[in-house]
């Protein structure tokens, strides 16, 4: 008798949620697979199944190719100077200082705001009539021409990484004062009276320790770099000459600009797919701690 | 010879110390100058701003922050944003408490494949859904409503509700509930009644959490509700950033910068605890 109460419940408080879940969420994530293999322009009712010739359409698509290498030097550069940061940030702000605890409550602002003010406040510090970074410059001897950052084909692309550094780090120092925290504090003592100092202790006991933190930080800067979007799309939309394109810009285009729903859409099964290959492979790479497990 | 080695090391101590203070201080500065030269430069005028860009003004022209509300619309998408993330905000919480609970308390055959089905909603690219989505809102007539991209915020805000709240649900005595029904209440009066009040502070959290994501969101409403009337602040911003690049009102897009970010900044000062804990505890579960 109870237990039919118990059913009539558990459905009725299950169903708003799993249905608003799965009208807007699973079913167009299962509609992507299969839109992937249509040909569909424009908001028509024409689709015509054409099997995998998107996908052989994209693997012969050399902007695609330019994308994907820009989201990949962003995982480089941006993804190993944050590691390096964070580390180093969150190893300097155990401390009890007051200095550091100014830094505890800032270090988090760039990543609460918004992409848009982010994005925005970077175009106008790159500006070359009036930003940050000229004035900078100029402290050093006055130059003949402005440097446009952005619109300079070569230095386009480390601009948005800085960018993307500067509101993504903090995040990680987050992750990593975390894993530090978790350090046992008798682990510290000892190490201290063997007489491991500094370098050698971070070396030999903080860094092994910090082996799942540092698995966790990849896989999101693999995650969060190969699905930079609004930074980009805001800073330059591509530009110049597609020198910043990056796979999410480039679906848009495809998506909403040229209304190609059916190569989008395989750009988008496409970038889906390598993320996860590439999750997967650094979660095996690294699943041995080299220095064994602490635990 | 010890002593010596102690003024050696001292030393070396000195030099370790000044070395991190460097670093530790050049990356602070570098996150606090950007934001402090948005909020000089929005209270200069614009021949100011060109003038020289840490000069500072000869007087505030806090006319920019009204110029930004009124003749730039900035209220207009101000009022916009408020309405979706309110409207999803009171939607989503009970719907997604409701949920939480009975993964909670009410485990039956495939709950835990359900949760997980919910917990999948955290990791994957919304832009694997972008276009079936788009299309699904256009069919629908939900396209460029403000109806429709509140549900869309419930849908994908649902995961991350439902694992925090489903943890927290999980930390509450056993014995209240099970009190409450013995006592004769019903199921959903014992979740009403007692604890959905005695969850307030994971409702909280959950709520300022989501609140500062759907208050920043992007992506999404680029693509499902762009028109002028249903623009959100972040649209609003950023489509007067690219009418203004060349020319216009300067201090005023700053003005609009500092207007978007001031929210933010102020609950995240006030809940910043909780939030370091919640986002910790998505991130490394997630």
């Amino acid at each position: 008798m109870r237990n039919r109460g118990r059913t009539a419940f558990i459905i009725t408080y299950l169903a708003p949620a799993v249905l608003i879940y799965a009208v807007f969420v699973i079913w167009p994530v299962l509609q992507a697979f299969g839109f992937s293999m249509f040909k569909w322009s424009g908001l028509s009712q024409n689709k015509k199944f054409v099997g995998f010739d998107n996908f052989k359409q994209l693997f012969h698509d050399k902007i695609f190719w330019v994308s994907l290498l820009h989201n990949a030097w962003i995982f480089l550069f941006g993804g190993s100077i944050i590691l390096l940061v964070g580390l180093g940030i969150a190893h300097a702000m155990q401390g009890e200082g007051k200095f550091t605890k100014a830094l505890r409550s800032v270090y988090l602002f760039p990543n609460i705001m918004s992409l848009v003010v982010v994005a925005v406040l970077w175009q106008f510090i790159y500006n070359p009539r009036m930003g940050l970074l000229n004035s900078f410059i100029e402290l050093f001897g006055k130059q003949k021409q402005r440097f446009d950052m952005l619109g300079t084909p070569g230095t386009a692309l480390p601009g948005v990484i800085i960018t993307f550094i500067w509101y993504a780090a903090g995040f990680y120092i987050m992750l990593f004062a975390a894993g530090i925290r978790q350090i046992p504090e008798e682990v510290v003592e000892a190490s201290k009276l063997d007489g491991a100092q500094g370098f050698v202790r971070f070396k030999k006991i903080t860094l092994p320790l910090l082996w799942s933190v540092g698995r966790i930080s990849l896989v999101y800067l693999v995650i969060n770099t190969l699905n930079v979007f609004a930074l980009v799309f805001l800073m330059t939309t591509g530009g110049p000459d597609r020198k910043t394109e990056v796979m999410l810009t480039y679906l848009y285009e495809q998506a909403f600009v040229n209304s190609d729903y059916g190569a989008a859409t395989a750009l988008a099964v496409a970038n889906f797919v390598i993320v996860m290959a590439v999750s997967g492979l650094i979660l095996r790479i690294t699943r041995k701690n080299p220095v064994g497990e602490v635990r | 010879m010890k002593s010596k080695r102690s003024v050696f090391d001292r030393c070396i101590d000195g030099i370790k110390a000044s070395l991190t203070f460097a670093f530790v201080a050049a990356f602070t500065l570098s996150v606090v100058l950007p934001l402090l030269w948005m909020t000089l430069t929005s209270v200069k005028a614009s021949p100011e701003i060109f003038a020289s860009p840490w000069g500072l003004p000869k007087t505030p022209h806090w006319e920019n922050f009204s110029n930004a509300w009124k003749s730039a619309g900035i209220a207009h998408y101000f009022a916009n944003s408020l309405i979706v993330t309110t409207a999803t905000l009171v939607i989503l919480i009970p719907i997604g408490a409701m949920a939480a609970y009975i993964f909670a308390r009410y485990p039956f055959k495939g709950s835990k494949l359900l949760f997980g089905t919910f917990l999948g909603g955290m990791v994957f690219p919304q832009f694997l859904v972008i276009v079936p989505l788009f299309a699904l809102m256009s069919s629908t007539h939900l396209l460029d409503t403000k109806i429709g991209l509140t549900v869309v915020y419930i849908a994908y805000s649902l995961p991350f509700t439902i694992f925090v709240l489903t943890g927290f649900f999980q930390t509450l005595p056993k014995d209240l509930d099970e009190a409450a029904i013995i006592d004769g209440c019903s199921h959903s009066r014992t979740f009403w009644q007692v604890m959905f009040p005695l969850a307030k502070p994971g409702l909280i959290v959950v709520g300022i959490f989501n609140g500062i994501g759907l208050w920043n969101e992007y992506s999404l409403a680029l693509v499902l509700a762009n028109s002028e009337q249903n623009k959100t602040l972040p649209l609003g911003i950023a489509n007067l950033a690219m009418v203004m690049h060349y020319s216009g009102d300067w201090g005023a897009l700053f003005a609009g910068l500092v207007i978007v970010m001031i929210p933010v900044l102020i609950v995240y000062w006030i809940f910043r605890e909780k939030i370091h804990q919640t986002m910790l505890a998505g991130a490394i579960k997630g």
